[in-house]
């Protein structure tokens, strides 16, 4: 790959999806897109990219983009943060709202893990809990619907425990048991895009999201979110992510790692 | 600091130096077994606080060894791992109902037995 084709590259993913490739990931992105080039029939990554430059398809587009963004997740990732979601966040909102519903955004969900751990922590609470799970990435959204995993990806922060009460082998894999993918809705999202509607969350989780994003976007993406959470909801980031120098809107929880909250100045510009 | 040690019991050498480079990468102390009564004599003389215990080996497989462990005075102590061949969702619930704290399918590698251990509470 040239300098150039990465230059552009680059540009393409900020732009389209506000993502940041980093100068020194020229090798990983020709690796990413390799699979791509074979899938759509081209001899090699420069054909592909020349392809998308001189006629930029939609479709083409996505899956370029789509290949350079980072899948990797798995179950529970950091487990304080999901031990703190199901024994004191979601009892506590489940409290204060009717029928004891929450409304819950995974934002960025890859390829599920984080959404089905979600949804096992409001169904050992015993919280209703309606789970909207959103990615950038169709492929991603695809396998995290069919509920399929691998034996490494099961085994990766999910106990046996667990892995027995919610999910059945299949084949080489394990499937999530239906009740366990009812409790999920998957959708293909860009978070750039703004809201077109009302809904409103309880609790979002947009873990490891922002970190990987432009920061001329980043406001953009957190601006989003911030029109997305009720006004007593709970974001949460990533246990090493910060927004402070994004925004305004949100204060952290204090002693709460990756826990933010709307800042009061946010909910008295709302009124 | 308190070293933690590990004991992997497994009649295949190999599995038994992949795992050892992997759980002393996490800061364990390691030992080996190559049969239950290889590792029931080792926690006779010192309990260790993992097991990673083969299912299916010679002498005596792992489901007796686990059995016999919990008889043994501090036997209840040790967080013991099942790290097999055997998927089957019985045998994973039957290795759980003997006292097993947790289950690893081979094959399986160092962010899984990480993630395991602290599943456990060892890491």
């Amino acid at each position: 790959m040239t300098q150039d084709d990465f230059d552009r590259l680059q540009g393409l993913l900020a732009s389209r999806a506000g993502f940041r490739l980093g100068r020194d990931r020229i090798h990983l992105a020709e690796h990413r897109l390799a699979p791509v080039a074979r899938r759509e029939g081209f001899d090699s990554v420069d054909a592909l990219l020349q392809a998308l430059w001189v006629k930029p398809v939609a479709s083409l587009g996505w899956a370029v983009i789509e290949s350079m963004l980072n899948p990797e997740t798995w179950f529970r990732r950091d487990r304080p943060v999901f031990d703190t979601f199901a024994t004191e966040l979601l009892p506590a909102i489940s409290r204060v709202r009717p029928g004891g519903r929450v409304q819950i955004w995974s934002a960025g969900c890859s390829t599920g893990q984080e959404a089905y751990s979600l949804a096992l922590g409001a169904l050992s609470a015993g919280v209703t809990a309606d789970i909207v799970a959103t990615d950038l990435s169709q492929r991603a959204i695809d396998k995290a619907r069919s509920g399929l995993f691998s034996a490494f990806e099961i085994q990766r922060g999910l106990s046996a425990r667990t892995m027995l009460d919610w999910f059945q082998p299949a084949e080489d894999a394990w499937v999530a048991q239906p009740r366990l993918k009812d409790a999920v809705r998957f959708a293909r999202h860009n978070l750039l895009d703004a809201p077109t509607d009302g809904t409103r969350f309880d609790v979002i989780v947009c873990r490891n999201v922002l970190s990987e994003m432009e920061p001329a976007q980043r406001g953009r993406v957190v601006d989003h979110l911030e029109r997305r959470l009720m006004d007593d909801g709970v974001l949460i980031l990533g246990s090493e992510e910060r927004i402070e120098g994004d925004t305004m809107a949100f204060r952290a929880v204090r002693g709460r790692k990756g826990l933010y909250v709307k800042a009061p100045s946010a909910l008295s510009r709302a009124a | 600091m308190e070293v933690r040690t590990c004991l992997i019991v497994d009649d295949s050498r190999i599995i038994r130096k992949v795992a050892r480079r992997i759980v002393e990468g996490l800061g364990f102390e390691v030992d080996e077994a190559a049969d239950g009564a290889e590792a029931l004599t080792y926690c006779a003389g010192l309990m260790p606080d993992v097991v990673l215990l083969d299912w299916n080996m010679p002498v005596m497989d792992g489901m007796v060894f686990l059995k016999r462990l919990r008889e043994q005075p501090g036997g209840d102590q040790p967080k013991v791992l099942f790290c097999t061949i055997e998927t089957a969702p019985e045998r994973i619930a039957e290795a759980l109902g003997a006292g097993a704290d947790d289950y690893v399918m081979k094959p399986f590698d160092g962010e899984i037995l990480q993630s395991k251990l602290s599943e456990v509470g060892a890491v």
